[in-house]
């Protein structure tokens, strides 16, 4: 064990030592803070369009309309200039319109409600071809207008086609699998969610983490470090001390972005609404059955068997183009879960996603998305310990193979493999 | 001398290729012993099994009392024939973490590692990393920590190979003084001159056998012996006299090969009885070199 500890404390140390390292654990957080704070920018610095609107229908509607723009704030709709509201004709209307949307015109758009074929329609001009926002801003308030027309000539009230456009459907759902035993609100399905976030998780820690591990096992090789390294210490003490330390080295990475996301939400608590008390009630959902004692297990066992099948691998290399032969299959079955994920987190119980649940290669994506959902008991169990049981043997045999491709001063030779799992080398 | 190594009938196949064949001797405590033989004898793949880096596929191994060098590894000092540390490491962390890694705790070997790179000569270079020095002070680096642990048996694989003469000396008077504070050395190689110059015993390999055991005086019994007569002297006269198997122009003479067992003395009374005129007459002492040559069946 002090051993492990010593290898997995130098791994750790000199990737934390590296400017790679650094700029990676702050570059998330960064383009994540940057991005939110471009946004905002790009919100904030446009300017409403001033927009006139020309009504010749002779139906009074254009108050109506203007109202209807006015809602999304992005359109600031100004009294017509005398030389457009003089327009009694659609060909005037269009002339005057053209000079005012043009360079060096006053305005931004201007809008010609027109009469037509049983329904009131607009001619939008633009000072930019590329308009499409305006365009729709127009066409949704010509709705508007229009079907409030129609409701009108029918007999209805305006004041209850308000009320109609702002009555919400009230739909309930319920379930007695929730944690009320009734109904469904979102604390029940937060945990859904961070079921598949720690997935996710997973599956991003393997891809970083397993790179690190090849590239890490093949520079020792490449440096003839790993000869002197097992005679100093055991195949196996060595994989694990590079695992956990390439391990700990993607969890500080994760910690200090879990760090950043903890006070995004802290803040957004503090916003008020129903954010914090969801929260909290995931946190409970989490340590109902001991769910995440479960999405511990998942997680862990399955660093540890995708690590331990990429140490293997980068002890048979020496350059990344061999390393590439080898790490393309078992790229190809990290893809697969990615899109079973989908049906998972939709119907955790479809035959399909049940049966790749105990296949170890997939049970730690899959399972952690199925968890919440609270499968029968005997999948909970029986998946983690097949794949205990295949991350174990998985360990042995990459042992086997560390020892063999640490000594090897050749290609990936499966006879060898072969030879040293029947016990021909140690 | 209590026997720190032994090996008894070992053999170790890879597929159908014997790379070691019934191999036995034994290594006594303080000795300095030298592994000799050249390439692909077998020398790299024995030192392994010593080790524990590899099983043999038959035989039997006793190391410091250990029926398997993983159990003993603290004990026991390597220096690899294909050498590397970390590119990025200070020579004194790299010797400090092999040395932990062997039991000695990190600042004593941090204190160890100053102390052993300093005698070396490598004072300056204790912060540079490992890829700024030269091949030789690598060497140096890697050969300290092999040792910073104070194995009690300290095996070194070709330990110098790529080295300069300079160099070369300095591994030598190293060598000696880890003998000197109470270490065994076994060391493979190539170049006779340094088992002559450091070996109390040899171990001679060839094709995976061992073709001899035994003091460095009694390998060189072993090589044929020679004569250099110098002076007028006709071939003919000097293949007649007696012990004289072959003879061949060397220099202003002839370089005179003996049969086994006979005298040089004989050789030179005749010569002087029959009236040659001899200015010069020589029986070296046969070196290694000339010993490893025959034993090896390099000569055939």
């Amino acid at each position: 064990m002090r051993r492990l500890l010593l290898i997995a404390r130098r791994e750790y140390l000199a990737y934390v030592r590296t400017v790679g390292f650094w700029l990676s654990l702050i570059a998330l957080p960064l383009v994540a803070v940057g991005s939110g704070f471009f946004v905002a920018l790009m919100e904030n610095s446009g300017e409403a369009r001033e927009m006139a609107v020309l009504d010749l229908t002779g139906q009074a509607v254009g108050p109506a309309f203007a109202r209807s723009l006015d809602d999304p704030g992005d359109i600031d709709v100004v009294a017509p200039p005398p030389e457009l509201a003089g327009a009694s004709d659609i060909d005037g209307a269009d002339n005057v319109a053209r000079g005012l949307v043009g360079e060096d015109g006053p305005l931004d758009a201007v809008v010609i409600l027109t009469p037509g074929d049983g329904a009131v329609a607009a001619r939008y001009w633009a000072a930019r071809a590329s308009d499409q926002d305006g365009e729709q801003a127009v066409s949704g308030a010509l709705s508007e207008l229009n079907r409030t027309q129609a409701l009108v000539a029918l007999g209805v009230d305006p004041a209850t086609i308000d009320r109609i456009d702002q009555a919400e459907p009230a739909v309930t759902m319920l379930s007695p699998a929730s944690a009320s035993g009734g109904e469904v609100s979102l604390q029940d399905r937060l945990p859904g969610l961070i079921g598949f976030m720690v997935a996710m998780m997973l599956w991003s820690l393997i891809l970083t983490g397993a790179s690190i591990l090849l590239n890490s096992v093949m520079e020792e090789k490449a440096n003839r470090v790993l000869e002197v390294l097992l005679s100093s210490a055991s195949a196996t003490e060595l994989l694990a001390g590079k695992i956990l330390g390439v391990a700990l080295v993607t969890l500080t990475v994760l910690l200090v972005w879990g760090g950043f996301g903890a006070a995004a939400l802290s803040f957004a608590a503090h916003q008020g609404g129903d954010f914090a008390p969801a929260l909290s009630g995931a946190l409970a959902g989490l340590a109902r059955d001991g769910l995440w004692l479960w999405l511990v297990g998942y997680f862990v066992g399955g660093y540890l068997m995708y690590a331990a099948v990429f140490a293997a691998i980068g002890s048979f290399c020496e350059t990344p183009r061999e390393a590439q032969t080898l790490i393309g299959p078992i790229m190809m079955v990290l893809i697969i879960p990615v899109f079973v994920l989908q049906f998972a987190m939709r119907d955790p119980d479809l035959a399909i996603v049940k049966t790749l649940s105990w296949v170890p290669f997939f049970t730690p994506f899959l399972m952690s998305a199925r968890a919440p959902s609270g499968p029968p008991l005997y999948e909970m169990t029986g998946t983690l310990a097949v794949m205990v049981a295949f991350t174990v043997l998985i360990v042995w045999l990459a042992a086997k193979a560390f020892r063999a491709g640490a000594l090897s001063t050749g290609k990936l030779d499966w006879r060898g493999i072969i030879g040293l799992v029947r016990g021909e080398g140690r | 001398m209590a026997d720190i190594l032994s090996l008894t009938d070992i053999t170790k196949r890879y597929g159908s290729f014997e790379a070691v064949k019934d191999l036995s001797f034994s290594v006594g405590r303080g000795s300095i012993v030298g592994f000799l033989g050249p390439n692909g004898a077998g020398k790299t793949s024995t030192i392994r099994m010593i080790l524990g880096l590899a099983a043999p596929t038959s035989g039997r191994i006793e190391v410091l009392g250990a029926d398997d060098g993983r159990k003993v590894r603290d004990r026991i000092g390597f220096l690899p024939e294909e050498r590397g540390l970390y590119r990025k490491m200070n020579p004194v962390d790299a010797v400090a973490y092999m040395a932990a890694l062997k039991g000695v705790p990190v600042s004593e070997g941090r204190r160890r590692a100053r102390e052993l790179l300093e005698a070396q000569g490598l004072g300056d270079a204790l912060k540079r990393p490992m890829k700024a020095l030269s091949k030789g002070m690598a060497q140096k680096v890697q050969l300290v920590s092999a040792i910073a642990h104070r194995p009690e048996l300290v095996i070194l694989d070709e330990p110098f190979s790529g080295l300069d003469p300079v160099n070369q000396q300095g591994l030598e008077r190293m060598i000696r003084d880890l003998a000197d504070q109470g270490s065994t050395v076994l060391f493979s190689t190539h170049v006779m001159q340094h088992a002559e110059r450091l070996c109390q015993k040899v171990v001679l390999m060839a094709r995976g056998q061992k073709v001899f055991e035994g003091p460095v005086a009694e390998a060189r019994a072993a090589a044929p012996r020679f004569l250099l007569l110098e002076g007028t002297l006709d071939r003919a006269a000097v293949q007649a006299l007696p012990g004289v198997t072959d003879v061949e122009p060397a220099g202003d003479g002839f370089r005179a090969r003996l049969a086994t067992g006979a005298q040089p003395q004989a050789a030179l009374k005749a010569a002087f009885e029959r009236g040659l005129d001899v200015s010069r007459f020589e029986a070296p002492e046969p070196s290694l070199h000339d010993a490893f040559i025959v034993l090896t069946g390099d000569d055939q």
